[in-house]
């Protein structure tokens, strides 16, 4: 018999140990403190704009001749992703423990610019950590994150990405603990930040399931999300895994090939490690050494998987796959002629993988995609994917009017 | 007999330990650079597993790492260094993160250590009351390894007396609530912070995290009766020679 693996925990210096049980002190409270309540739902519905519309894909739904595809359209939140809701979260936390900094780590920029955002509405200082490499792709985010009051700030060694940024914004933290709050991005880290962010994102699966028992009066067969940390994969998945005849789908970064370095995902090659804080599956060498990775999205571009998600993947509950850079270029395309939607390369793993299933499914079942972000952020990386002559033509004319 | 034991049988303060990284700068020069912190006087060798993402280390050391993995430090040569650098004389301490030793197997990993002739280990990122942290304990307690506490100024008695049940040998205490190498002002409530350790613990006490400069050793000394050293030492290698490790050792403990 195998031994029950605990994925999550807290693996970090002792230094961290107080800050940790008083973050999860101070949840626990939160969670059943109605002003607490009343001011996070105050926040999404008025500040981020929630409810998220569930979009029904018709044409896509036509085109594709199986299920009937409806999108949740988390790109529709202010600053264009889910992101913002768990940064809402976690900036009130923050002010109740009396911060007045929020830290984050940033990839494609998308957390940075909602933690900016949050830091902004609540008056807090910000300081985003983000790889010079990413900075050198999502230059747009770092301009907007230094429009709204933050220090963003690079991250020169490592694979000088998403998991350098998460390490030097650790660092930052332990220095700073008393006066900052590390705004983690995703459903990982330490404890008690896995749950905490999957608290607060566990409003996407909620309005799933209202939305759709009032259009279609039922559950949906299939729920579709990408998977980078899994954030908005365990927000979408949370509400329905008590509901077994809901298939569970997570998409991961299937980059360019199936060697170490060209992927993302831990179905393909995810092994059982002990990083950042937390258990779960990493890509990794034999020897226990962090993998570097690749994805055309930076979101999906990481090592690790959120440990609640790597249990509901071990135990069968939730299922992984994978779609490659070009699917996720493809489904872009797609779903923005077809629908009006164009999205996030990030989410597109998912839609990409709608592409794929709702053809072999029955024309009564219904399957959902989480649309996590909406596309305007990849813009400079759509223009060049598509290999578009007149915006290469429009950035040389832009940068004559900077001179 | 433990080789730390034997160490603080005989003398009880005035201890410094020298910290260094397998590979770095190759892997053939860590053992010129271990001969050189030897013969420059240091007492205990804190020898670092290189780790591609060291949580707690500061830049110098997160590139040094870096560098080293990428010049072929695998964790296999490093124990193979571990051996000829025990072989020196002085008690080894091995420091790494988790996921090596998890990879590895927790318990394989500490006979491995043990039999090539370490006598403490050092794992930063592994609190004692996980299940890692409890496996590492039983493996040391097996093999007669120290496992060491990592611990600074800010975490609280209760904690510090939770973690003074498990811990032998000595205790690491960073000097101020920070990484390696970033800054050597020390913390100003470290001298109390030391006091409390020396009372809870009942052990030598080790504090590190920022020694640059002689001044800076003879003012951990009055605390602490072992003083770290260890981007300091990276530097040397970086900016002259393996070499002259030894002198730059002298010229700070001397």
């Amino acid at each position: 018999m195998t031994k029950k693996i605990t994925y999550g925990g807290a693996y970090v210096p002792e230094m961290l140990w107080d800050t940790l049980r008083k973050l999860t002190a101070e949840f626990e409270g939160a969670k059943k403190d109605a002003n607490f309540q009343n001011e996070f739902q105050n926040l999404l519905r008025n500040f981020s704009g929630r409810p998220t519309p569930l979009i029904f894909a018709e044409r896509a739904t036509k085109d594709l001749g199986g299920a009937k595809v409806y999108l949740k359209n988390e790109g529709a939140n202010h600053t264009g992703a889910h992101k913002i809701t768990h940064c809402l979260g976690q900036g009130l936390l923050a002010r109740r423990l009396g911060k007045r900094m929020l830290i984050a780590e940033t990839g494609a920029g998308q957390h940075g610019v909602a933690t900016a955002t949050v830091a902004a509405k609540l008056g807090l200082e910000c300081v985003v950590f983000m790889g010079s490499e990413d900075i050198r792709r999502q230059r747009p985010n770092v301009f907007l994150m230094e429009r709204l009051g933050t220090k963003v700030v690079p991250v020169e060694y490592g694979s000088k990405t998403l998991k350098d940024a998460v390490n030097e914004a650790l660092k930052f933290w332990m220095e700073h603990l008393d006066e900052a709050h590390y705004c983690i991005g995703s459903v990982l880290g330490p404890a008690p930040y896995p749950e905490m962010n999957r608290y607060f994102q566990s409003v996407i699966g909620r309005e799933i399931r209202s939305e759709l028992m009032e259009r279609e009066n039922k559950l949906p067969d299939a729920v579709v999300a990408c998977v980078g940390g899994g954030s908005n994969a365990m927000g979408s998945f949370y509400d329905f895994i008590a509901d077994a005849s809901v298939k569970l789908i997570g998409v991961e970064a299937g980059g360019i090939g199936k060697k170490i370095g060209e992927h993302s995902s831990r179905k393909i090659a995810g092994e059982l490690g002990i990083f950042q804080g937390y258990k779960s599956l990493f890509l990794q060498t034999e020897e226990g050494q962090i993998a570097p990775t690749h994805s055309i999205s930076a979101g999906l571009d990481y090592p690790g998987v959120g440990p609640e998600l790597a249990d509901l993947y071990t135990n069968g509950r939730v299922e992984l796959t994978y779609a490659t850079d070009a699917e996720a270029v493809s489904a872009v395309d797609y779903f923005a002629k077809l629908e009006g939607v164009i999205s996030a390369l990030e989410s597109a793993h998912a839609l990409a993988e709608v592409r794929k299933i709702a053809p072999k499914m029955s024309r009564d079942s219904i399957v959902v995609a989480t649309l996590s972000g909406r596309g305007d952020k990849d813009l400079f990386n759509f223009a060049r994917a598509f290999k578009d002559e007149s915006f290469r033509d429009f950035l040389k004319d832009e940068y004559n009017r900077y001179e | 007999m433990n080789n730390l034991e034997k160490l603080f049988a005989g003398k009880k303060g005035g201890l410094f330990m020298a910290h260094m990284i397998a590979g770095c700068p190759t892997m053939e020069e860590s053992e010129k650079v271990a001969e050189a912190l030897v013969k420059g006087g240091a007492d205990i060798i804190e020898l670092q597993i290189p780790f591609s993402d060291p949580m707690a280390d500061g830049p110098a050391i997160a590139v040094a790492s870096e560098e080293a993995i990428k010049g072929g430090a695998t964790v296999a040569k490093s124990l193979a260094l571990l051996e000829k650098v025990a072989r020196l004389g002085k008690p080894v301490a091995v420091m790494t993160y988790l996921n090596i030793p998890f990879r590895y197997g927790i318990s394989k990993f500490v006979t491995k250590i043990a039999k090539t002739g370490a006598s403490a280990l050092i794992v930063p990122d592994c609190p004692f009351d996980t299940e890692e942290g409890r496996e590492l304990l039983t493996a040391c307690k097996e093999t007669q390894v120290y496992l060491i506490p990592v611990v600074s100024p800010g975490v609280p008695k209760e904690r510090l007396e939770q973690l003074a049940t498990d811990a032998s040998g000595f205790v690491y205490c960073t000097s101020r609530q920070g990484i390696t190498g970033a800054n050597s002002k020390f913390a100003k409530e470290l001298v109390d912070f030391v006091k409390e350790l020396k009372e809870i613990f009942k052990l030598p006490i080790a504090v590190g995290f920022g020694v640059k400069s002689k001044e800076d050793v003879a003012e951990l000394a009055k605390v602490a009766d072992i003083v770290i050293a260890g981007s300091f030492f990276i530097h040397v290698i970086k900016t002259s020679s393996p070499g002259s490790v030894e002198k730059s050792l002298k010229s700070l403990i001397s």
